[in-house]
């Protein structure tokens, strides 16, 4: 574990440091806000991680628990993707995105209050919608579930905690911003209108027949690359010239890629819905669009290449290495097989199998998952000024959590190429295609079972951490209270 | 990068231009579009539905069908194949419109033309290409067939006569296209399947008439009365199709399941319009069960 030694930023200094603050002032101001999102993000990852496995497991055995409503896979699905999206990756992503930004800023943190208020608005509404969603009043578009009366309210705790980043980041240091920066801002700038403007179109103002689909395609495009995608490209350019000490190789490669991907990443979107009811040429701009997002890959990859050597030799000590070097491979992975999968000819396979929901959860999981996940490991005994109680935990998570993503990208890649082909034999009755992909679906229930059980030894670390800092701001209180007082001793 | 405002602009405009050409284009040109009027049927296509089938549509995305089931049926863009049967009374003039055809098989002059002629002449045209030569060859005085090369599986497994189109989902809110294909897809199932007692087993228990299935039971949705002795069961009742209820008990359909099947026996995507026009629909082999193939054997 090396989660204590800080070695010193060696971002390629462009700006002379005008009046940084000391980091134990920034940090001490990310204290409340920072932690209170880890927390509810901890808490939702568990959440998330039960229902997953819920959802999972009937999948194959559907006769389970099947006389409550409440728990049909229609409804766990959608309450499974959501507290895994909007509870675990969305609040560790601005744990990281706040923390990164006041410290790349070197400016403290602002707001700390309102972070706060706007977290517990937003957790308030994702448990609302979770609810609701169970109970059935799901919106029905996959991944825009959240009941009209609970989407309002996580936009309301997203507009008190984003601003404060920009806030924050007006007053910085420096005036270049650094890679880790550009992503941030766009991810905070993208989702509050992305969000917003696919629950108008679909459920609020809906647009008529099939458009409701397309921008809900939109969105989830948008969603998984420039919000998750982004906030875990972030911390990843984040974490890897700090923990290496290798700068970022290429600023203009990185800005490159950087554009290419905003540009066609949000594109790409209407690839999903290949050869659906729509006008042919959406589907193929969106197919022209994800071809191109592989030159944003690439870019990546040829920086990457630059911490190679350096991730090698630091793998042994850091646990956050290894979470952020396993993230920028998914993240590789994902990104090709995303823009292969766009092409036409591919889709006619892919369409409607494992691969459409394998993508996604690689990801939501795997991509921006992974590397807030050690982002979360890097910031939060910063931000506490304590060690990790348990190192051996976050060994064991990373482990978990790397099994999980190898086990769900492996079965749903293969199992969906194995159910598109099962699809396209027409004399293959249901039956025959059900039995072909079930061992390959049945399998998400392990890689759902090993990701939990990360997520409950990393619950159990910060458990174990929170207990500690409780000690070490009460011990002084606890010990004047238990000393007696002047004039209680006698003479 | 120095310039803050550059930044927040850019990533405004393309994510503007991706809201663009994925939403506001498609609107422009599909988003005025009205129920189409059919006058071989006097019927104004999509059919509006019956509230209790609206009703069923909100049981339908409130218990998730669509986390399994697609209502969409896909088709690639047609291609067809021309089968020369005979080369009718003026076979020189019919082989000359051949060689013109088959350049590769006939050479420049046409000499190479070989005396059997391949079967079929023309293999995954484009129809307009196939249509082309089958009118030149016609009027050449030859026999020609034109089957169609790729309706696809979705089209051969009887999920639908045609490709889905917008103007489908025009009466529903929300559109519920589907992604994944746990289950087959449901955009025809009201054509394939008019028995409304199957759907109340399947729904029941789908193993019951399918062992294997992984469809999820929904007993929720029905109710289970107990029967006083001599009393004879309700005509409502669920049986058949293998199903007998425990003695003594009768299972009846909740109002939830009426609604959900009157919904489910309305999906229907086959009216046939100018966006949808087959120009000789095959005559493709109506399939008898839900789920199964069309080669699938048939339940003993």
């Amino acid at each position: 574990m090396s989660v204590q030694e800080v070695p010193p930023p060696k971002f390629p200094a462009s700006a002379p440091l005008t009046s940084r603050a000391p980091t134990e002032v920034i940090d001490r101001s990310c204290r409340w806000p920072v932690m209170v999102l880890v927390v509810l993000a901890a808490g939702w990852m568990l959440t998330a991680g039960l229902l997953s496995v819920l959802a999972a497991i009937k999948l194959h055995a559907p006769g389970m628990l099947a006389p409550h409503a409440w728990l049909t896979y229609g409804r766990l699905q959608p309450a499974a993707w959501n507290a895994l999206v909007f509870g675990f990756a969305s609040l560790a992503g601005l744990a990281a995105a706040l923390w990164m930004t006041a410290r790349l800023s070197g400016a403290p943190l602002r707001g700390g209050g309102f972070i706060v208020l706007g977290a517990l608005v937003w957790h308030a509404g994702l448990k609302i919608g979770l609810l609701g969603i169970l109970a059935g009043d799901a919106t029905g578009f996959e991944g825009l579930e959240l009941p009209p009366y609970a989407s309002p309210l996580l936009l309301v705790g997203y507009l008190l905690m984003a601003p404060w980043a920009l806030l924050t980041f007006a007053r910085r240091a420096e005036p270049e911003a650094y890679v880790a920066q550009w992503h941030v801002l766009t991810a905070l700038w993208v989702f509050p209108w992305v969000f917003a403007a696919a629950h108008l179109a679909t459920t609020f103002l809906p647009l008529r027949g099939v458009l409701q689909a397309a921008a809900q395609a939109w969105y989830l495009q948008n969603l998984q690359l420039l919000w998750l995608g982004y906030l875990g490209l972030a911390a990843l350019f984040y974490l890897a010239p700090k923990i290496t000490g290798v700068a970022v190789p290429s600023r203009s490669l990185a800005l490159f890629g950087f554009w290419v991907l905003t540009l066609f990443g949000s594109q790409a979107g209407m690839a999903r819905y290949a050869g659906g009811p729509f006008p042919a040429w959406m589907t193929s701009v969106a197919a022209a669009a994800g071809a191109l997002t592989l030159f944003g890959v690439g870019a990546v990859v040829l920086n990457g290449v630059g911490f190679a050597r350096a991730v090698v030799g630091g793998w042994r000590e850091s646990v956050v290495l290894r979470f952020a070097a396993l993230a920028a491979g998914v993240f590789v992975l994902t990104g090709t097989l995303s823009a292969l999968n766009a092409l036409l000819g591919v889709r006619e396979w892919t369409q409607f199998t494992l691969v459409t929901p394998g993508l996604d959860l690689l990801w939501i999981q795997g991509v921006a998952g992974l590397a807030l996940l050690g982002a979360l490991y890097y910031l939060v005994p910063r931000v506490m000024g304590l060690a990790w109680p348990r190192p051996g935990l976050a060994r064991g998570h990373f482990y978990l959590a790397a099994a999980a993503v190898g086990v769900l990208g492996v079965a749903f890649l293969v199992g969906g190429w194995v159910h598109g082909a099962a699809l396209r034999e027409a004399n293959l009755s249901f039956l025959g295609v059900i039995k072909r992909y079930l061992p390959f679906a049945s399998t998400g229930t392990l890689a759902q079972l090993l990701w939990l059980l990360g997520a409950g030894l990393f619950a159990l670390n910060l458990l174990g951490m929170l207990v500690q800092g409780f000690r070490r701001s009460a011990a002084p209180v606890w010990r004047a209270w238990r000393m007696p007082q002047p004039a209680e001793v006698k003479p | 990068m120095k310039h803050g405002p550059l930044l927040f602009l850019g990533v405004l405009s393309a994510v503007l231009a991706s809201w663009l050409t994925a939403v506001v284009v498609p609107h422009f040109q599909i988003g005025n579009e009205v129920p189409i009027l059919i006058e071989e049927l006097g019927i104004n296509y999509p059919l509006d539905r019956a509230g209790e089938a609206k009703q069923g549509a909100e049981i339908y995305r409130a218990l998730g069908c669509n986390y399994c089931h697609t209502r969409q049926v896909r088709q690639a863009p047609l291609l067809a194949d021309l089968t020369v049967t005979d080369l009718g009374p003026n076979a020189p003039a019919a082989r000359a419109v051949v060689a013109a055809l088959r350049r590769d098989l006939a050479g420049v002059d046409g000499s190479r033309l070989p005396e059997v002629l391949p079967q079929p002449l023309l293999k995954h045209v484009s129809y307009a290409a196939a249509e082309a030569a089958r009118r030149r060859l016609t009027n050449a005085g030859a026999r020609v067939e034109l089957t169609f090369a790729n309706l696809g599986a979705d089209i051969a497994r009887g999920w639908g006569p045609r490709r889905t189109v917008a103007r489908d989902y025009l009466r529903d809110h929300p559109v519920l296209l589907g992604q994944v294909r746990f289950g087959p897809d449901l955009a025809n199932l009201g054509v394939r399947e008019t028995n409304a007692m199957r759907l109340y087993l399947k729904l029941y228990n789908a193993r019951i008439e399918m062992p294997g299935s992984t469809m999820p039971r929904y007993p929720f949705l029905f109710e289970e009365r107990r029967l006083r002795p001599g009393e004879a069961p309700s005509p409502e009742a669920l049986r058949g199709f293998g199903f007998e209820p425990p003695a003594g008990v009768e299972i009846v359909a909740k109002p939830e399941a009426r609604q959900l099947v009157a919904y489910l026996l309305s999906l229907k995507a086959d009216a046939l319009f100018y966006e949808t026009f087959l120009p000789q629909p095959p005559a493709a082999a109506a399939p008898t069960s839900t789920n199964a193939a069309a080669a699938a054997p048939p339940p003993p």
